[in-house]
């Protein structure tokens, strides 16, 4: 398949799987401001955890520092859904999800796979509802669980435990921000 | 099951204090010190200084879900997760479990607690302002509630006697909506800060000051004396400070009323009761429940000290009832419970800033800027409401968490958020709200806590003259952001109840008649001489600055007093 077309089918795809969470999100608020009672029952299947594994390792891929997968990004990404997430949210996450299944997400090349993210982020962007969207999620809790692991910390950023001294400093040249 | 225990050596003492937080703690430390025995009673758990802070080292990746809070956590402190962060698991262990300590919503109000030793001063923003003359004038120039029985200079020597002992860093300004204290060197503010400062000056003639706060910047004998030690800037403070550099009771007071070897503390007891004495005429002593093995004793002391916080203290007193005091401890007035204030928080407006590139911080720093009051004062004066409001808030470079709303992802993306972020600022007010006896807690007719005891109900909200100011809040706040030349100046308004301010007070107010109000100039309980009421209850007003050295400061002049008249045998 052509890039592009790849793009259209997507677009005819997630079009109509994006407009399902928008029209649900107005009960779902209702539900979000109550205490969850089915966070337990959230969980992914083995293809559904493959699929997270690939997006979250294209928003932060491996270079000369460790990737997304390397510090176990994907596991967390499922385990915070549980354990802090709601109901309406469980449920946009679980849709974006089916609609990468319908894509064939994980059968795309790499380059197709950039295309589909790429379109998924400008119609997040669209979503007024209060929930969620399914791009915002796995992005945010990529970014989450990458920044503030070990290895993803302390290669990106320049860790201080304890700083000792409070000092207004001016920036070097390339200088990496500090992580407390 | 009443034990009725008669008084023996092992249950009395000169003063019972109860509850160990902010003010419970100073007034342990000057009553001690000058030579009476304490006991002080804590309704939670205990916690030890530097041991039990059992997050304070850990580093982030320790932290499973990274510092959100988790939908377990939300349901269980239902209460304390509303105010930002305080679900997180770096400290929400720390907070009551609200699950098991309920409380009635009449209307709702958003009730932050911390059962243990320390009580809220171990999670306090450290913020310290001394208030005005103003301030202790404003109600009866107004005609509003009742005057206060002191003015500033009443409580002048006190404030620089808390100063000195806590350690507060600070600049002086010399102005008079904002009296100068006793400081240790100010932190710096930040080159963005610094500018708008400049500007808030040159254009509105508003000061703009670094946040005062209980951080030693440069720790003093009487400080190093208790093994206090400077501030490391990692502004990891809420979770308890490996080093004492923040004031708590934990760090501070109790400390130094151990060291008197006067000091006896109880844990895990809550105060049920206060005992009156019908043919004494006097409170000689309080009943406590026990919250694990629910077993009640009682203890004995020739002055009370009340400190439970506000809404606590006010909720024992009503629930104090006998012969003398049908309606509640002190109570004829029926002004326990009722003028509940509170600071209202949550609005104002952020932005982002261009330039100041090359700037750039090592280090945190656990304090904010301070834009104090200016409306109302000198020759402004709004139509639409009374009193005024305050900023906090500051400048800082975003982080990796840009990252989330902006778009991109891959190598370079990862890449680029290595880089410190561009600087945004951001400022919230903190306004004053005025007491009103229809703003109150009271007890429950019917339900009970799991101890038996009858359960709060808050009923209190905003009213006009609150939504009229937080209206100029936001207004004000996007007017200095846009006049600073910052840039997406963005307003922020976030539903709330009162309670979120965490500042709850007026509940037992003082005041010269008996009438309208509970307790006298030296916080004394009017019709019961001996109980001595010095947290937040006490307030007759709610000025627009954090409150905790203003408690302490009468604290610490009620336990002057207090020792005085025991030596005179007034009491
Ligand atoms: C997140 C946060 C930030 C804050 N920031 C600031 C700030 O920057 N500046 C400022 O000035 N203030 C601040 N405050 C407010 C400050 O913490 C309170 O003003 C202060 O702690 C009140 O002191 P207190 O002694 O009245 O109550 P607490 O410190 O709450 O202590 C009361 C104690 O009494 C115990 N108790 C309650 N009932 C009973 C009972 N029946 N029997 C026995 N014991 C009982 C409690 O367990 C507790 O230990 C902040 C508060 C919070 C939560
Ligand atoms: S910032 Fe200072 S006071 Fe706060 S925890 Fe760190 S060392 Fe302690």
């Amino acid at each position: 398949m052509k890039r592009r077309e790849v793009i259209k089918n997507v677009a005819l795809m997630l079009g109509g799987a994006f407009s399902a969470p928008t029209l649900m999100a107005m009960d779902n608020w209702e539900n979000a401001t109550k205490p969850n009672t089915n966070g337990i029952a959230f969980s992914l299947t083995e293809t559904q955890q493959r699929i997270v594994a690939e997006i979250a390792e294209l928003i932060i891929p491996k270079t000369d520092t460790p990737g997304a997968k390397d510090v176990g990004v994907p596991a967390f990404i499922e385990m915070m859904l549980k354990d802090c997430y709601k109901t309406p949210e469980h449920q946009s996450f679980i849709e974006g999800l089916d609609s990468m299944g319908k894509v064939k997400f994980l059968e795309l090349n790499t380059d197709e796979k950039r295309g589909v993210l790429k379109f998924l982020e400008q119609e997040s962007k669209k979503i007024t509802s209060k929930t969620t969207p399914f791009w915002r999620l796995i992005k945010e809790l990529t970014l989450l669980g990458y920044f503030t692991s070990e290895a993803g910390l302390k290669a990106s950023f320049e860790y201080v435990q304890i700083p000792g001294k409070l000092e207004l400093i001016k920036l070097k040249p390339n200088q990496k921000a500090y992580a407390y | 099951m009443n034990l009725n225990i008669k008084a023996n050596k092992n249950n009395t003492f000169d003063a019972i204090v109860v509850g160990s937080g902010m003010s419970g703690g100073f007034a342990a430390k000057e009553l001690t010190e000058r030579g009476l025995k304490v006991l002080m009673i804590e309704r939670g758990h205990e916690i030890k200084h530097i041991e039990d802070y059992d997050t304070a080292m850990k580093e982030p990746w320790d932290f499973e879900h990274r510092g959100k809070t988790t939908n377990l956590s939300a349901e269980e402190r239902w209460a304390n997760s509303r105010f930002w962060g305080l679900g997180s698991e770096e400290v929400v262990n720390h907070l009551t479990n609200d699950k098991e300590n309920p409380y009635i919503e009449k209307r709702a109000f958003d009730w932050i607690r911390a059962y243990h030793t320390g009580g809220k001063s171990m999670h306090w923003g450290r913020q310290s302002y001394r208030w005005g003359k103003h301030d202790f004038e404003a109600n009866a120039k107004e005609g509003i509630g009742i005057d206060w029985p002191i003015r500033y200079e009443d409580l002048e020597p006190w404030y620089t006697h808390v100063e000195k002992f806590v350690g507060i860093s600070g600049q002086k300004e010399g102005l008079d909506v904002l009296p100068d204290g006793h400081f240790l060197p100010a932190m710096p503010l930040f080159a963005p800060e610094a500018h708008f400062k400049n500007k808030m000056m040159e254009r509105f003639n508003r000061p703009v000051t670094v946040g005062r706060v209980a951080n030693l910047t440069q720790p003093q004998d009487i400080h190093t004396a208790l093994g206090r030690a400077s501030c490391q800037y990692r502004s990891k403070c809420q979770r308890g400070c490996p080093y004492g550099a923040y004031y708590s009771s934990l760090s501070g007071s109790i400390p130094a009323a151990m060291r008197t070897n006067r000091l006896s503390i109880l844990h895990d007891s809550i105060v049920a009761e206060i005992i009156y004495d019908e043919q004494k005429k006097r409170a000689s002593g309080v009943r406590i429940i026990n919250q694990n093995t629910m077993l009640t004793e009682e203890y004995f002391a020739k002055i009370i000290f009340l400190n439970a916080g506000s809404i606590n203290t006010a909720a024992l007193m009503l629930n104090s009832k006998s012969n003398r005091f049908q309606n509640g401890f002190g109570n004829e007035s029926d002004q326990i419970g009722r003028n509940l204030m509170d600071h209202q928080l949550g609005s104002g407006a952020t932005a982002s800033i261009e330039g100041f590139e090359d700037d750039y911080v090592y280090g945190q720093r656990p304090n904010a800027m301070y834009i104090p009051r200016f409306r109302n004062w000198g020759n402004d004066k709004q139509t639409a409401y009374q009193r005024g409001f305050g900023y906090q808030g500051g400048a800082s470079r975003e982080g990796w968490n840009r990252g989330v709303g902006a778009d991109g992802f891959g190598a370079d993306f990862k890449q680029g958020l290595t880089k410190p972020g561009a600087w945004t600022i951001s400022i919230g007010g903190f306004g004053e709200i005025l007491p009103n006896s229809n703003n109150r807690i009271y007890l429950d007719s019917e339900k009970k806590d799991k101890w038996g005891i009858p359960m709060i109900v808050t009923d209190a909200a905003f009213v006009e003259n609150d939504w009229a100011m937080r209206k100029d809040i936001i207004a004000s706040a996007v007017e200095m952001l846009e006049t600073a030349g910052f840039k997406k100046v963005t307003p922020y308004d976030r539903p709330t109840h009162m309670g979120l301010g965490i500042h709850d007070m007026g509940t037992a107010r003082m005041g010269r008649d008996p009438k309208t109000s509970v307790l006298n100039a030296f916080n004394q309980v009017h019709d019961c001489k001996n109980v001595f009421v010095t947290d937040g209850a006490a307030m007759t007003s709610s000025s627009c600055v954090n409150p905790s050295i203003t408690y302490m400061a009468l604290t610490a002049r009620a336990s002057d007093f207090a020792v005085k008249a025991l030596k005179k045998k007034e009491l």
